[in-house]
């Protein structure tokens, strides 16, 4: 389903938001690329495996309107497709192994999708908050690999550096139920139950004045609490 | 000296990161149990010149450092100007 859904979906909207960009900015257009990925991804998690993959998405603070950095924790290759449950027009920070995936590892380059490997720390910064600026939200994984399991890794710091530096909201966000929604290294998805929390955010005001190192971990302590809550009521 | 090396980086990782030091045990990871990236360690190596009032920042031995005791015994070969690792030594 997944593969057939892509194939025809994917080559689609690509040549419709390719005729669309010939009549609007590049700003106007990458808008509109952008949410056409956040619509194949929610096709992709919530309709397609629907019923034997249930969905719970729940916000914690559904009136935040600015650009946030999202913070999630990362068990699963289901994780990147989960995010598009999240509100607004958003840029995920991956790896640089998925831009090798065909088709969809170029249409992620194409949308914007940033690797911190690929770019110097500096720059990587300076794209982050270009994006910000122009209101885009930025999507993290800081434990930088999936665990496929329920521990959770040590998180990254850099993120954590530029929120500092580019006063915009943390928003932490705790994924639930999909280790094994595909298991590591396969496609096949499995039945289950999957939540997202998205917790309300930490405002620059709030955290502006913790060093970096404090930052992180204390966001990695709030998804951690909230995990275990989600794990509980499971 | 050993026992002041222990306390002054320990005294580094409270109040630079933060670290509870019931932490702070000499087989423990910087990187896995302590949770520091590379970023990290950037700011450990300003924050230990400081400290102990030495330049470590181009030396090539730090990219071996991956415990507390690696650190001990790299700030204590610097002090001596040494490439040995004594507290490993010791152990032995």
């Amino acid at each position: 389903m997944f593969v057939l859904f892509s194939a025809i979906s994917i080559p689609a909207f690509t040549l419709f938001i390719a005729g669309m960009s010939l009549f609007l900015s590049h700003r106007r257009a990458m808008k509109l690329f952008r949410s056409a990925i956040r619509w194949y991804g929610i096709i992709i998690v919530k309709i397609l495996p629907f019923p034997l993959v249930k969905i719970h998405y729940k916000d914690y603070a559904a009136s935040d309107k600015q650009p946030s950095i999202f913070v999630a924790n990362h068990r699963s290759a289901s994780d990147p497709f989960l995010i598009a449950c999240l509100p607004g027009e958003l840029v995920q920070v991956v790896n640089t192994w998925p831009f090798r995936i065909p088709v969809l590892g170029l249409i992620a380059r194409l949308a914007g999708y940033l690797s911190i490997n690929e770019m110097p720390f500096e720059e990587f910064s300076r794209q982050i908050v270009k994006l910000l600026n122009q209101g885009v939200s930025i999507v993290t994984f800081p434990e930088g690999t999936r665990s496929a399991g329920k521990a959770m890794g040590q998180f990254h710091g850099s993120i954590f550096r530029i929120a500092l530096q580019a006063k915009f909201p943390i928003v932490p966000v705790c994924i639930t139920g999909n280790e094994k929604i595909p298991l590591k290294g396969l496609l096949r998805l499995r039945p289950g139950n999957i939540k997202v929390h998205k917790l309300s955010e930490l405002k620059w005001e709030e955290y502006k004045d913790l060093k970096p190192f404090k930052l992180k971990n204390m966001v990695r302590d709030m998804i951690a609490a909230e995990i275990d809550i989600m794990e509980q009521d499971s | 000296m050993k026992k002041e090396i222990i306390t002054k980086t320990n005294q580094v990782f409270e109040e630079s990161f933060e670290i509870n030091k019931n932490k702070l045990l000499p087989e423990m990871n910087i990187f896995n149990d302590l949770g520091l990236d590379s970023l990290d360690v950037v700011d450990l190596v300003v924050a230990l010149q400081q400290k102990f009032g030495v330049k470590i920042r181009d030396d090539e031995r730090i990219r071996n450092i991956r415990t507390l005791e690696d650190i001990y015994s790299f700030i204590f070969a610097i002090k001596n100007g040494s490439s040995s690792l004594p507290f490993k030594e010791d152990k032995q």
